[in-house]
C-alpha cells in the first residue's frame, strides 16, 4: 500500500514537472482534438436536436431533428418538425452527403456548403463528423484556462479550410470555434454553452450558437436533448435505408 | 367570367389570415428551450398538405395544340382554380410498417370542372433486419440520378420537368431489398428486385396485359461515387438496361449521369400518308448533369438529355402539320376527322412531355438574395435543341411562415409554329400557389 502510494506520488510529480516545464513537448494538438471528439459524442449514439434560425427582427424558424451517428464518419439526420420538412432525411458517409425528400423519393447528392435548413448552419454543421477526422491540428497555444488550436482541413472537400478552436483545459470541451475559408475570410463563429450531464458519463454542451459576417444580424442556435448511446448496424447508413430512419426511434 | 371575382377575395383573406396568424416574435435573453414531449415516437404518424392554386393562361390561338384542343371552343385566355389535398402516413409496429399517400384534387376553369381521388402509395413492408426488407403494395419508384428526366428510371412514372419534386402515383409491386455495408473502396452494395404485374385492373397503364415483369437495381457506393445498374425484363414493355452515377467533385460541385439502352423499342409513328404505324428499333438515351453552388449561394442544376427513343424534329413537325391541316379542314368543311387522328397520334406518344430528341435543362435558384431570408427566386429553362424552341419559367418562393409555402411563377413558351414549345396550347401562364403543410 505504502509502496503503491509512493510510486503514484513519484509518477504524479514527474508528470507535473514535465507539463509545467515543457508544455510544447507535452501538448499534442491532435490528441486534444481526439479527446474533444470523445467528450462531445460517444462512438455510436442517437440524439434529438432543435435548430432555431433567428432573424434580425427576432422572428424565429425552428426545426427538430432526430439523428444517429456511428464511428467517426457515419451520420443520419431525420427532420421531425416542422410539418413542411417532416420525413426529410440527410445522410453523411465521410465526405459524401445525400438528402432524401419523401415526395422526390430518391436521395439527391448535396454538398457540405449548401444548407437544407437555411439560416447560418450549413449541411456540414448539421452532419458534423469528428473534428479529428476532418482536421489536423497544426498549431497549439495556451491561455490561462484554455488551449487554442489551429486546425487545417485534411482535404479540400471539407466545408471550412481552417478552424481556430478554443478548448477549455479543465473539461476538454470546445467553447468557441472560428471557421475560415481558404482565402482567410471568417465564415462563421460557433459558441458552445450550457454544459449538461446527458447521463452515461456524457457531459457536454447542450447549446451551440452561431453567427456569420455573411449573414449580418442573423443568428442560428442548436439545442441538444436525449443524447444516448445506441448500437446501430452499418446498413442504417445507406441510401436504401433513408426512407426508414423513423423506425429507429 | 366570375371565377376571379370569387378567387381574389379568397386569396386576400387567406393571406390576411396568414399574416395575422404569425405575429412577429421578439428575442429575449436566454429564451431557448427544447421540450421533447411533442416529438415522442408514435405508432401512427400522419401529415400532408393542402394547397390552392390560381392560374391565368394566355392561349396561343395560332398554335397547333390550341387548335387541337380548342378547335370547337376557341378562346383567348383561361383562368383556373385548383385545390389539392395530399395525405400521407405511416403505421409502424415491430418489423412491420404500412405507408400510404392519397391525393385529392379539384380543378375548375371556364372549359371544365374535374375532381380526382388517387391512391398514390399503399405499401406493407416487413423489415426483419436493417439489411433486408420485403414489401408489397402500391409504391412509387424514382430510379435514376437525373433531376428533370430519368431515362434509366424504367418503372418510374414520367415526371413533370417543371415540377420534378411532386409526388407521383406508384405501381402495384412486390419488392425485395438487400443491403450490405463494407469497409474499403466499395462501401455499400444494395440490390432492389421488383416484380411488377400487369393484369386487367392492375397497372393497366404500364403496358401490355397478362404479364409479370421484373425490374432490378444494383446500387454501389464505390470510391465515393454512387453507381446504379438497372434492368427491366418483361413482356409488357420491351427489355431495357441502364446505368447511372453521381459524385461530388468538390464541396460545392456535383456531377451525375444516366445511360439507358433499349435494344428493341416498340414505337408508334406517323407516316407521310397520315396513317399510324408501328416500328421497332434500338434506342440509346443519355443524360449528363451538374449541380453547382456559387459563393453567392446561387444553385445551378444543368442537364443535357438525349432521348434516343424520341421523335426527330421532322417527325414532330409532321405531327404538328397534321394538326394545322386538320384545323383547316375543320374550318373549311366542318370535318374534324384529321383532328381526331391528330388526337390519336398525340396519345400514342407525340403528345407526351418532351417527345423530341435533344434537350437542355437549367434551373437556377438564388437563396435569400439581398439578405431577404426565406425568399428564393429561381429560373427554369427547358430548350429543345433540335428545333430551338424553349420555355422559361421565372419564379419566387417564400417559406418564411412556418408550414406555409407561397410560390409565384410565370411560364413563357417560344418557338416556330412547327416547333415543340412554339406549338404549346398556352404561350404564357401566371400562377400563384399557396401550400399549407400539416
Amino acid at each position: 500500500m505504502t509502496i503503491n502510494r509512493s510510486i503514484s506520488l513519484v509518477l504524479a510529480t514527474c508528470c507535473a514537472l514535465l507539463f509545467s516545464q515543457s508544455p510544447a513537448l507535452a501538448l499534442d494538438g491532435n490528441e486534444i482534438l481526439r479527446q474533444v471528439d470523445r467528450n462531445m459524442q460517444p462512438e455510436s449514439y442517437e440524439m434529438y436536436r432543435k435548430l432555431i434560425n433567428i432573424e434580425p427582427d427576432g422572428k424565429k424558424k425552428e426545426f427538430v431533428l432526430y439523428s444517429v451517428k456511428k464511428g467517426s464518419n457515419k451520420m443520419v439526420a431525420l427532420f421531425l418538425d416542422p410539418a413542411s420538412e417532416k420525413g426529410r432525411a440527410t445522410l453523411r458517409l465521410d465526405d459524401n452527403m445525400w438528402l432524401y425528400i419523401p415526395n422526390v423519393g430518391k436521395p439527391l447528392r448535396i454538398t457540405s456548403l449548401q444548407s437544407v435548413v437555411g439560416g447560418v448552419f450549413n449541411n456540414s454543421d448539421l452532419l458534423r463528423l469528428d473534428y479529428s477526422l476532418e482536421y489536423d491540428a497544426t498549431e497549439i497555444s495556451e491561455e490561462d484556462d484554455s488551449y487554442l488550436l489551429t486546425l487545417k482541413a485534411r482535404t479540400s472537400s471539407v466545408a471550412y479550410d481552417s478552424l481556430k478552436m478554443t478548448v477549455d483545459k479543465k473539461t476538454l470541451l470546445p467553447t468557441t470555434i472560428e471557421c475560415f475559408a481558404a482565402s482567410g475570410m471568417l465564415i462563421k463563429t460557433l459558441r458552445y454553452s450550457k454544459i449538461q450531464d446527458f447521463g452515461d458519463g456524457m457531459v457536454r454542451p447542450a447549446q451551440l450558437e452561431t453567427d456569420s459576417p455573411l449573414y449580418k444580424g442573423y443568428t442560428s442556435v442548436m439545442l441538444w436533448a436525449k443524447l444516448t448511446k445506441k448500437e446501430l448496424d452499418d446498413e442504417v447508413f445507406t441510401l436504401n435505408y433513408l426512407s426508414k430512419v423513423e423506425e429507429l426511434r | 367570367m366570375t371565377l376571379f371575382h370569387v378567387n381574389f377575395p379568397l386569396t386576400a383573406t387567406l393571406l390576411t389570415l396568414l399574416l395575422l396568424g404569425h405575429p412577429i416574435k421578439t428575442r429575449g435573453a436566454d429564451e431557448f428551450s427544447f421540450d421533447m414531449t411533442a416529438f415522442e415516437k408514435k405508432a401512427l404518424e400522419w401529415g400532408g398538405f393542402a394547397e390552392v392554386q390560381i392560374e391565368h393562361m394566355d392561349v396561343g390561338q395560332d398554335s397547333a395544340m390550341a387548335r387541337l384542343n380548342l378547335y370547337d371552343q376557341p378562346r383567348a385566355d383561361l383562368d383556373r382554380l385548383s385545390t389539392a389535398l395530399q395525405l400521407d402516413g405511416r403505421y409502424n409496429r415491430d418489423i412491420t410498417t404500412f405507408n400510404w399517400v392519397v391525393k385529392a384534387t379539384v380543378q375548375d376553369d371556364q372549359l371544365s370542372w374535374s375532381d380526382t381521388l388517387d391512391l398514390y402509395e399503399a405499401v406493407l413492408e416487413l423489415k426483419p433486419s436493417s439489411a433486408t426488407s420485403i414489401s408489397a403494395g402500391k409504391k412509387s419508384y424514382k430510379w435514376g440520378k437525373g433531376y428533370a428526366w430519368n431515362p434509366a428510371g424504367f418503372i418510374n412514372r414520367p415526371k413533370d420537368a417543371n415540377n420534378p419534386e411532386e409526388a407521383l402515383e406508384g405501381y402495384i409491386t412486390a419488392e425485395l431489398d438487400l443491403i450490405k455495408s463494407m469497409s474499403g473502396p466499395l462501401r455499400t452494395l444494395a440490390l432492389t428486385t421488383v416484380a411488377l404485374p400487369v393484369w386487367q385492373g392492375v397497372n393497366e397503364d404500364f403496358g401490355e396485359e397478362n404479364h409479370i415483369n421484373l425490374a432490378a437495381m444494383l446500387y454501389l457506393l464505390y470510391r465515393d461515387t454512387d453507381i446504379d445498374l438497372m434492368l427491366f425484363e418483361g413482356e409488357s414493355r420491351s427489355s431495357r438496361y441502364g446505368i447511372d452515377f453521381s459524385r461530388n467533385l468538390a464541396s460545392n460541385f456535383e456531377i451525375h449521369g444516366e445511360l439507358a439502352y433499349t435494344p428493341e423499342l416498340r414505337q408508334s409513328f406517323l407516316q407521310s400518308d397520315h396513317t399510324l404505324a408501328s416500328r421497332e428499333r434500338s434506342a440509346l438515351s443519355t443524360l449528363l448533369g451538374i449541380r453547382y453552388l456559387t459563393e453567392g449561394d446561387l444553385t445551378a442544376i444543368i442537364e443535357y438529355y438525349h432521348n434516343g427513343g424520341g421523335y426527330t424534329e421532322t417527325e414532330l413537325a409532321q405531327f404538328l402539320d397534321l394538326i394545322q391541316e386538320g384545323y383547316s379542314d375543320f374550318l373549311n368543311t366542318g370535318d374534324a376527322s384529321l383532328l381526331g387522328l391528330s388526337e390519336q397520334v398525340s396519345q400514342r406518344g407525340y403528345g407526351r412531355p418532351q417527345p423530341g430528341r435533344n434537350y437542355l435543362y437549367a434551373k437556377l435558384t438564388q437563396k435569400e438574395p439581398f439578405d431577404l431570408l426565406y425568399i428564393s427566386p429561381g429560373l427554369t429553362a427547358i430548350v429543345n435543341l433540335d428545333d430551338q424552341s424553349w420555355s422559361l419559367s421565372p419564379e419566387v418562393a417564400y417559406t418564411g411562415w412556418t408550414n406555409w409555402e407561397l410560390r409565384l411563377r410565370l411560364s413563357l413558351s417560344e418557338g416556330d409554329a412547327l416547333s415543340e414549345f412554339g406549338s404549346k396550347m398556352f404561350h404564357n401562364k401566371a400562377e400563384m400557389r399557396l401550400r399549407y403543410f400539416f
